[in-house]
């Protein structure tokens, strides 16, 4: 049942600071996961791309040179229906797409690598297969820099201790996309039959599993990777040594919370983290799910110092679907991507996207949101904001899990 | 290059337009007709009594005893004990939204009322100066009434003297001829802010929007809230208006050439309302502070937090300064900020 709280009515739009500029429902298929990046061409036009949350559809590019004025210029299809692709990222005209398969030992499960110097045809340049008889394939991955591929992913080598387990961290070296090979890997100690460490404990209330979700590198740290392992915790590693992963630091909140730790996201000239947290239940059974502000001055020993503000739960885990975090623009080092050390843009499903102010890291101020809106036919009965993708204008690209496809946002902050 | 975005200061926060008027001046009517104009969706008015606008069949829910929701989405609230307690209680509710997420707040005040308090309450507490920003004072008069208003009360002219836009009601009753008395009138008091005639309250809101400084980025817009592109007079709004006046009330525009420190000029300002600040109705400027371009502005003795702006507006880098002050001559202003920037050490020319 529906809130008598004004803001629960999902069919409300609620804005603070926030003006739409477009929307795109994507020709019907509306339904996005959490892959979205921005390609600059060299005829200057700018295509964002984003990945489809489930089949029939693979992913597609949107022609965003005008924001207002959207024009969906290429979308692609899957093969079956029990694959999907859920993540992607561009690095100048080279896109990777990942292959997540419903049930393990189905294909295609892995990478695909695309040549999109012209965007409207895309040519597959290889595909990297992480498919095996307890694989699904690759649930996310990090591609800035042209030469690595960071990724959770499974491999046929890879048999988990518990089957909710099974996509770890993987490096694909695609220094050559026509030829991508795996240059690394770590898992949590216990996860994989044959370690010598015992399997990890389950969460008590919820377990969503000690996977891989978020693997970011940035150039300027090459030898740190910040890593959400889901019910594992935060993870930062010394990548050095590809062949030799080395755990620098670990973080969790849960127990006593529901696990599911997504995105650490490190703003480095502040010693911080901003860590976000996963919500997959509807209706606030998995509540709370927050993101957090940790102080990693001493990168070995970090500190939770705070959470971000967020719309009363009273409220918001009634308004239908999921109510909480999930994914941050993650101040991606490529052109024409918003980069920011104390302005953070998070999605929050039915919260949809919002603004924070993290200058005092220890009294953080929302500062704008835009909650469209339930899409037509929405299953969730109201919109489900899954990913966020900044432009250097700091215009904001929000996708939603169900139909409601493209929200292209101007900030006033 | 990489690009480090950072916040701008008042952007984000919520404006706050004031509305004021003498008694007689058509605010109740001007209130009546902004409650239910399409264009009020998100705007929440603050009154003084709701039965006096006579509004109850556009009623759509009583959230509270003092708020109303309008079917154009506007939210109507009551004063309850007193204006901090009821901008607190607005925005608490909006938080956890107990109200729709209003993104403006219009207030009108009592015909008697001395603005001046609200813009205090705006910029002491903190809590309100974290959220809102005060966007601009309105004052409406009355085309009729106004000349002898003037003549016998002290409230009349101060409402218009410190005004940033002023509305002239009940013009229909008056000829051309008088019309041009009138503003003069106006503009003995107030030589700058824009004038513009209303009949029965009909008014596009966005008139009452956007009127103060929006953004520490300077465009455009920041010459605009700085008076030095109103077209309408065709007056420059940092003119010497000082010989025009028959009131006690002048406005003083001051230049300096040579940069300040803050410690000096802050120091000045502070002499002056300490001194002075009951006869400091309003002062708006943009000073050079070593070279930076800072934003002040304010009300008696109360000052907003400066704001420095990412650039200069203009090409005019010389710090100006409008004063509208009573009986306090140009030649001691600027003597006593030449006098205080002597005592403190002048900022260094480029």
């Amino acid at each position: 049942m529906q809130s008598p709280n004004p803001l629960g009515k999902a069919d409300q739009t609620l804005s603070r600071n926030m003006t739409l500029l477009a929307h795109h429902e994507l020709g019907g298929f509306g339904g996005l996961g959490e892959g979205i990046s921005i390609q600059i061409t060299a005829d200057g036009r700018r295509i964002l791309w984003v990945a489809h949350e489930s089949a029939p559809k693979n992913f597609s590019g949107i022609d965003v040179t005008d924001p207002k004025n959207p024009n969906l210029i290429i979308q692609t299809d899957l093969p079956h229906m029990q694959v999907r692709s859920n993540s992607l990222d561009v690095f100048g005209n080279i896109l990777a797409v990942a292959y997540q398969t419903q049930v393990v030992g189905l294909k295609p499960a892995g990478v695909d690598l695309f040549d999109i110097s012209i965007p409207e045809q895309p040519k597959l340049l290889s595909h990297f297969d992480c498919s095996g008889p307890h694989s699904r394939g690759v649930h996310a991955l990090w591609f800035v820099d042209g030469k690595y591929i960071h990724m959770s992913s499974g491999s046929e080598d890879f048999e988990p201790t518990h089957p909710l387990d099974d996509q770890f961290y993987r490096i694909l070296d695609v220094s050559d996309p026509t030829q991508p090979f795996e240059a690394g890997r770590w898992w949590y100690p216990g996860t994989r039959k044959g370690d010598i460490s015992p399997p990890p404990p389950r969460m008590p209330k919820l377990d969503t599993g000690y996977r891989v979700h978020n693997t970011n590198v940035f150039p300027r740290e090459p030898n740190r990777a910040y890593v959400g392992y889901i019910d594992g915790g935060a993870f930062v590693l010394n990548i050095e040594d590809m062949k030799n992963i080395k755990v620098i630091s670990h973080w969790n909140h849960s127990p006593p919370l529901n696990g599911f730790i997504h995105t650490v996201l490190p703003l480095f000239d502040r010693g911080l983290w901003i860590v976000s947290d996963e919500c997959v239940m509807d209706d606030g059974l998995d509540w709370p799910k927050l993101v957090w502000v940790v102080d990693a001055r001493n990168e070995e020993n970090p500190v939770s110092i705070g959470t971000f503000p967020m719309p009363n739960p009273e409220v918001f885990t009634k308004r239908g679907g999921r109510f909480g975090a999930h994914n941050l623009h993650e101040n991606l080092p490529i052109p024409g991507s918003f980069y920011s050390d104390t302005i953070i843009i998070g999605t929050f499903f039915n919260g949809g996207v919002r603004v924070f102010d993290t200058t005092n890291p220890y009294r953080v101020e929302e500062i704008a949101y835009y909650v469209p809106g339930a899409p037509k036919l929405s299953p969730a009965g109201a919109i489900q904001i899954n990913d966020v993708f900044v432009d250097e204008n700091a215009i904001v690209y929000a996708i939603d899990r169900f139909g409601g496809g493209v929200y292209i946002l101007e900030m006033n902050i | 290059m990489i690009v480090n975005f950072k916040r701008d200061v008042i952007s984000g926060k919520i404006p706050v337009t004031i509305i004021t008027g003498f008694l007689g001046s058509g605010k109740t009517t001007l209130i009546r007709q902004l409650l239910v104009h399409p264009s009020m969706n998100k705007v929440a008015v603050v009154i003084n009594e709701i039965g006096e606008i006579g509004i109850d069949q556009d009623l759509v829910t009583l959230s509270s005893e003092n708020i109303s929701l309008l079917a154009n989405g506007c939210i109507c609230c009551s004063v309850r004990t007193d204006m901090q307690e009821t901008l607190r209680d607005l925005f608490t509710r909006r938080t956890i939204g107990d109200i729709f997420d209003f993104d403006r707040i219009i207030i009108e005040t009592t015909g008697l009322a001395d603005p001046a308090p609200i813009l205090q309450t705006l910029v002491s507490d903190t809590l309100l100066e974290a959220q809102f920003r005060f966007d601009g004072l309105v004052t409406l008069v009355d085309a009729v009434n106004l000349p002898d208003q003037l003549e016998n009360l002290k409230e009349p002219e101060k409402q218009l003297a410190i005004a940033d836009r002023i509305f002239v009601t009940k013009a229909d009753l008056i000829d051309t001829n008088q019309m041009d008395q009138l503003v003069h009138l106006i503009r003995n008091v107030n030589p700058s802010s824009p004038i513009q005639k209303i009949l029965h309250g009909n008014i596009d809101p966005n008139e009452l929007m956007g009127i103060g400084l929006t953004s520490s980025k300077a465009s455009q817009k920041t010459l605009n809230f700085l008076g030095e592109n109103t077209g309408q007079t065709g007056e420059k709004y940092m003119g010497d208006f000082a010989r025009r006046h028959s009131s006690n009330i002048q406005t003083e525009t001051l230049r300096f050439k040579t940069p300040f420190t803050w410690q000096a000029f802050s120091s000045a300002l502070d002499l002056l309302t300490t001194l002075r600040g009951v006869d400091l109705l309003r002062v708006k400027g943009i000073i050079n502070v070593e070279n930076q371009p800072i934003v002040v502005q304010g009300v008696q003795h109360i000052f907003h937090p400066p704001v420095t702006l990412d650039r200069w507006p203009s090409e005019d880098h010389e710090s100006r300064i409008v004063f509208i002050t009573r009986n306090i001559p140009k030649e001691v202003l600027k003597s006593l900020f030449d006098v205080v920037t002597q005592v403190v050490k002048p900022a260094e020319l480029n």
